[in-house]
C-alpha cells in the first residue's frame, strides 16, 4: 500500500522535471561516449596530424590540392564519381519507375534482386567481377565466340572494369531514393495532364520528370558520395596509373608512409564528401534524415 | 475504498493555464462525473488524481493520505483509458492479471482474483483469447476488469465510452452504473456527453476554461443551474436575456426590452440591480393555453412529432427562437400565433456566464 | 505507353536486375573448379577447394575470428543503440535532431578516414591485430542500424500503454520488460541481423586494424586476391554469400512473425 509523504508538489514536479532530463541522458551516455571516444576523437588525431607538417600548418593541403600529380588524382576520383553517378541513374530511373507498376510476385521479386546484391559485400561482388571480366573469362570468350572481338579485351585494371564494378554497387543506393520520390507522385496529376489532351511523352517531360527530380537529385547526391569515398573496387578493378583519393590514401600510409600527407588526403575528402550531404540534404526531405519518430 | 479530495489543484503547462485552483471533494463510495466541452480540464484533472501528471500546485488526498507527490504506480487506483490500452501482445488473462502481478500476487490467488472480475463484466471464459479478436464493446469490459481487479481505492475513467455506438454505449452506461451500485467503489467519470453524465452520476461537476462551474445532483444542476452556460449545458433552455430592474424576496424582475414585458422567477445567485441577467424557462415549462399569463405573443414555426411529445419552435417578437415541449395528447398540432405562459416559480433568473476561452489543446 | 515501348522497357529493366543479381552468382561455379587455378566456366566440377579452405589454418581462423568480432559487435552496438534509441524517443526538438544525425555520422564518413584514424590511434595502443580492435570498428558501422530499427520500432509503440501499465502499479523495470520490449523485439533481431551482416562484410576498416593474430575473413581474401588467384578465395566468397542469404530470410521470417501478435 502507498505510504504517505507528505511532500509538496512542487518537489514532485522537480523530480519529474529530472527524470525528463537525467533518464535520457543515462541512455544517451553510452552511444555517444562510445562514439566520441572512438570515432570523434580519433579523427580529430587524425586532423591534427594533417597539420603537423614540420614546414607549416596547412603545407599538406597545399599540396594535396595544387600538387600537380595529386590534383590528378582528385580531377580523376570527381571524374569517376560523377560518371558513375550519371551511369547509375540513368539505368536506375527506368528501374524504379518498373518497380512503381510492379505488384505482388513481379514486385517482391524485382525487390530481391534489388535489395541481396545491396547486402552481400562489397569484396565479394567486386572479386565477381574480376572472374568475369578477365582476359580468360566467360566475357571475353563469350565476345570472341560471337566474333564481336578479334582478341580479348582488356577489361580489368583499368577504367572500363572501374566502371562496371562500381555502377554494379551503386545502382541499388540510385534506385531505392528514386522509387520512394516516384512513389510519392500523385498519379491524379498524370491523369489531369491526360485529360487535358496532352501526349504520353508531353506528361512524362513536363509533369512526371519534373516530379521526380527530388528523388533523382536525392540518389545522385547519394551514389555521387558514396562514390568519392570508394576504395575496395577502384583498388580491384582499377590501374595504379589512375588512382582515386581512397587508393591514393591507402598508398600514402601503406606504401609510402607519409601520415600527415595522407590525413591531409582523408579530410580532403571528407569536406568534399559532407559538402556533397547539405547539397543533397536540401534536395531529400529532411524529415527523412532523422532516426526517431 | 476512499474519498478522493483536491485542494485548490492547479495546472499549468508552460504560459497556458488548463487548471484554475480546484477545490473538489468526493465522497468514498461516490460516482461524480466531470462534465464539459473540450479543452475544459476534465482529462488533466482527472490524470492528475491518477498520478499521470503533478500538479502545478495544491494539493490531492485520498482517504487520508496526502498522495500529491506519490507517483502513479503507488496509488492503487484502476483507470480506464479512452482507447482502453489493452496490451495487444498479452491475451486478456494477461491484461486482467497484470496489475495483480506487478504486485506480486501468488498465482492461485490472480487466477482467482481474475476469473471473478471476467465474471463481474459478463466475459467468463474469455480468457485465453487474443485482444484483437475482441469487439469494442468487450475489449472495454477487459479494461475495466483490468482495472478493477486489483481492488482499487477509486476507478477512474477517461471518456471511455467515446469510441462505442450509440447502442452499445447506452447499454453499457447501464452496466455501468450498475456495477457501481453493485461494488460501492468511489468513482470518478470524465465525459462531454451530458445525458450520460445524466444516467451514471451522484454528483456531476460541470467544467469549463479549468474550473469548476458548478457541482451538484442532477436534479440541482437542472432546477438550479449557477449561470447560463451551466443551464445551456445540461438539458434543453430558453434563456431570454435582459436587464434587472429589482430583486425583492427571493424573487427577481428582468426587464426585457423587445419583448416589452418584464420576466419576474426566482432569483439565482450572483444578481445585482441593474446588471444584465438571463430568464431560464425550460421547455416543459411554457404553456400555449389561452388563459396562461403573462400571454407572451409568439408565432409557431415548426413542430416536430416526437410520438408521445411534441417539441414545438416558436418564433418571439424579438426575432428570438424558443422551444416549447408538452405531450401530443389527441388534439390538433398547433399552429399560427400563440400566446406562452408560465408559472413564476418555474423561471430562474440567472446571471449571463463570460464567454469561454476557445483552447486549442485538448483537456 | 505503347506496347513496344513497353516490352523495350521491361526487357531493359529485367536486364538491368539480371546485372545486379547474375555477376554475384559467378563465384559459386569458380569455388566448384577442379582445375588448380581460377577460371570461369570451370572445366569439371568438384569440391576439393572447400577442401582445402577447411584445411587451412589461417583460412579457419579468419573464419572464426570474422564470428568473433561479429558477435562482439552486434552484442555491443544492440546495448549501445537499444539504450540510445530509448533516450531518443524521450528527448524532442533541436537535440533530437542532432543526436539521430550523429549516430548515422559513422557511415556518412568514407570508410577509408574512419580506418586510416582508427589505425592511427590504434597503434600506440596496441590495438591492432587484435579481436576487440577489430569488434571496436565494426561496432561503429553496426551502432546505426540498431538505433534505426529500434527507433522505428519504439515509435510503433503506444504511450498509453506504459501508462496504463504504470497505472496497474509496475515498475518501471517491470514496464520495460513486459511492455516496451516485447513491442521492439522485432527492431531488436532486425538491428541484430543488420548489424552482424555489416560486420561479417566489412573489408576497409578491417584491413588496417588487421594484423597476424587477427584477421576477418574479407581481410585474408583482400590478402589472397592480391596475391595469388585461387579458387580457395571463391570458396570464401561463396561462404560469405551464403551467410548473407541466410541473415537476409531470417531478417524475412521475423518481420512477417511480427505482424501475427501471439498470446503470452
Amino acid at each position: 500500500m502507498p505510504e504517505p509523504t507528505g511532500r509538496p508538489a512542487v518537489a514532485t514536479t522537480r523530480a519529474l522535471r529530472l527524470q525528463h532530463v537525467v533518464v535520457p541522458g543515462l541512455l544517451l551516455l553510452p552511444a555517444v561516449g562510445f562514439l566520441v571516444l572512438w570515432f570523434v576523437i580519433p579523427l580529430g588525431q587524425l586532423f591534427l596530424l594533417s597539420l603537423s607538417d614540420p614546414r607549416g600548418a596547412f603545407v599538406t593541403y597545399r599540396e594535396i590540392l595544387a600538387g600537380s600529380v595529386y590534383r590528378r588524382v582528385l580531377v580523376n576520383t570527381i571524374l569517376v564519381a560523377a560518371n558513375v553517378t550519371l551511369i547509375s541513374v540513368a539505368l536506375g530511373y527506368p528501374t524504379a519507375y518498373v518497380l512503381t507498376r510492379l505488384k505482388g510476385f513481379w514486385l517482391a521479386l524485382a525487390f530481391w534482386c534489388v535489395l541481396v546484391p545491396f547486402w552481400i559485400s562489397v569484396l565479394v561482388r567486386t572479386f565477381s567481377w574480376m572472374l568475369l571480366l578477365e582476359a580468360h573469362g566467360p566475357i571475353n570468350a563469350a565476345l570472341l565466340a560471337l566474333h564481336l572481338a578479334d582478341r580479348p579485351l582488356q577489361l580489368l585494371f583499368n577504367d572500363v572494369g572501374v566502371y562496371i564494378g562500381m555502377v554494379h554497387v551503386m545502382l541499388p543506393y540510385a534506385v531505392l531514393p528514386i522509387y520512394a520520390g516516384l512513389l510519392r507522385i500523385d498519379h491524379r496529376l498524370l491523369l489531369a495532364s491526360d485529360g487535358l489532351g496532352a501526349s504520353p511523352w508531353m506528361t512524362f517531360r513536363r509533369v512526371y520528370l519534373p516530379l521526380s527530380l527530388p528523388g533523382i537529385g536525392a540518389a545522385a547526391a547519394l551514389v555521387f558520395l558514396l562514390s568519392l569515398g570508394f576504395f575496395i573496387t577502384p583498388a580491384l578493378l582499377g590501374s595504379m596509373s589512375n588512382l582515386t583519393l581512397s587508393m591514393l590514401i591507402e598508398n600514402l600510409v601503406n606504401e609510402r608512409l607519409v601520415w600527415p600527407l595522407a590525413a591531409a588526403a582523408s579530410f580532403v575528402l571528407l569536406a568534399g564528401t559532407l559538402l556533397l550531404l547539405l547539397i543533397g540534404a536540401r534536395l531529400l526531405p529532411v524529415r527523412q534524415m532523422t532516426l526517431a519518430g | 475504498m476512499d474519498r478522493i479530495a483536491f485542494k485548490g489543484v492547479t495546472k499549468s503547462f508552460g504560459p497556458v493555464t488548463a487548471l484554475r485552483p480546484i477545490n473538489l471533494d468526493i465522497a468514498a463510495g461516490e460516482f461524480v462525473t466531470l462534465l464539459g466541452p473540450s479543452g475544459s480540464g476534465k482529462s488533466t484533472l482527472l490524470n492528475i488524481a491518477a498520478g499521470h501528471l503533478a500538479p502545478s500546485s495544491g494539493q490531492v488526498l485520498i482517504g487520508d493520505r496526502d498522495v500529491t507527490a506519490l507517483p502513479a504506480r503507488r496509488r492503487n487506483i484502476g483507470m480506464v483509458f479512452q482507447s482502453y490500452a489493452l496490451f495487444p501482445h498479452l491475451n486478456v488473462y494477461e491484461n486482467v492479471a497484470y496489475g495483480l502481478r506487478a504486485r506480486r500476487v501468488a498465482g492461485k490467488e490472480t487466477a482467482r482474483r481474475v476469473e471473478e472480475a471476467l465474471s463481474i463484466v459478463q466475459l467468463d471464459g474469455y480468457g485465453p483469447r487474443a485482444v484483437r479478436e475482441l469487439s469494442g464493446g468487450q475489449q472495454q469490459r477487459v479494461a475495466l476488469a483490468r482495472a478493477l481487479v486489483i481492488e482499487p481505492d477509486a476507478l477512474l475513467l477517461d471518456e471511455p465510452l467515446g469510441a462505442l455506438d450509440r447502442q452499445l454505449r447506452k447499454h453499457v452506461q447501464l452496466e455501468i452504473r450498475r456495477l457501481h451500485q453493485r461494488l460501492g467503489r468511489t468513482m470518478i467519470y470524465v465525459t462531454h456527453d451530458q445525458e450520460e453524465a445524466l444516467v451514471m452520476s451522484d454528483r456531476i461537476a460541470i467544467m469549463r476554461d479549468g474550473g469548476i462551474e458548478q457541482i451538484g445532483t442532477a436534479p440541482e444542476l437542472y432546477r438550479q443551474p449557477s449561470n447560463t452556460f451551466v443551464a445551456g449545458f445540461l438539458g434543453e433552455s430558453n434563456l431570454i436575456e435582459g436587464r434587472i430592474e429589482r430583486i425583492l424576496g427571493g424573487f427577481a424582475e428582468l426587464a426585457t426590452d423587445e419583448l416589452g414585458i418584464s420576466i419576474r422567477g426566482v432569483a439565482g445567485a450572483g444578481l445585482a440591480t441593474g446588471a444584465p441577467a438571463a430568464a431560464l424557462i425550460r421547455p416543459e415549462a411554457l404553456t400555449l393555453s389561452p388563459e396562461a399569463t403573462p400571454r407572451l405573443p409568439a408565432r409557431i414555426e415548426e413542430v416536430v412529432y416526437l410520438g408521445d411529445i411534441l417539441s414545438i419552435r416558436l418564433r418571439l417578437a424579438s426575432r428570438q427562437d424558443i422551444w416549447c415541449r408538452r405531450f401530443a395528447g389527441k388534439s390538433d398540432l398547433p399552429s399560427g400565433t400563440v400566446t406562452l405562459g408560465w408559472s413564476e416559480q418555474d423561471v430562474r433568473i440567472l446571471p449571463i456566464a463570460p464567454p469561454g476561452n476557445p483552447r486549442p489543446q485538448s483537456n | 505507353m505503347s506496347l513496344a515501348r513497353k516490352i523495350t522497357l521491361h526487357a531493359l529493366v529485367a536486364a538491368v536486375l539480371a546485372f545486379l543479381v547474375l555477376p554475384i552468382l559467378a563465384v559459386i561455379p569458380a569455388s566448384l573448379n577442379s582445375a588448380s587455378f581460377i577460371r570461369l566456366p570451370p572445366s569439371a566440377l568438384s569440391l576439393r577447394w572447400y577442401g582445402a579452405f577447411f584445411q587451412d589454418g589461417e583460412w579457419t581462423s579468419s573464419l572464426l575470428t570474422s564470428a568473433k568480432v561479429a558477435a562482439i559487435a552486434t552484442g555491443l552496438s544492440l546495448f549501445l543503440g537499444t539504450a540510445a534509441a530509448l533516450g531518443l524517443r524521450r528527448i524532442e526538438g533541436a537535440w533530437r535532431r542532432i543526436l539521430s544525425g550523429f549516430f548515422l555520422a559513422p557511415l556518412i564518413v568514407p570508410a577509408i578516414v574512419t580506418a586510416i584514424a582508427l589505425y592511427y590511434v590504434s597503434r600506440p595502443l596496441g590495438l591492432v591485430g587484435t579481436t576487440i580492435g577489430l569488434a571496436l570498428g565494426h561496432a561503429l558501422l553496426c551502432l546505426p542500424f540498431v538505433v534505426v530499427n529500434v527507433g522505428v520500432s519504439l515509435a510503433g509503440l503506444d504511450p498509453i500503454l506504459l501508462r496504463a501499465a504504470e497505472g496497474l502499479g509496475a515498475s518501471p523495470f517491470r514496464i520495460f520488460r513486459t511492455v516496451t520490449v516485447p513491442s521492439i523485439l522485432p527492431g531488436l533481431v532486425g538491428g541484430a541481423i543488420f548489424a552482424a551482416i555489416t560486420s561479417f562484410d566489412e573489408v576497409v576498416i578491417s584491413i588496417f586494424l588487421a594484423g597476424i593474430e587477427a584477421k576477418t575473413l574479407p581481410v585474408k581474401m583482400w590478402e589472397t586476391i592480391r596475391v595469388e588467384f585461387t579458387p580457395v578465395a571463391a570458396v570464401a566468397a561463396t561462404l560469405l554469400i551464403g551467410l548473407t542469404l541466410v541473415f537476409f530470410l531470417t531478417l524475412h521470417a521475423t518481420l512477417l512473425r511480427s505482424r501475427r501478435p501471439k498470446a503470452a
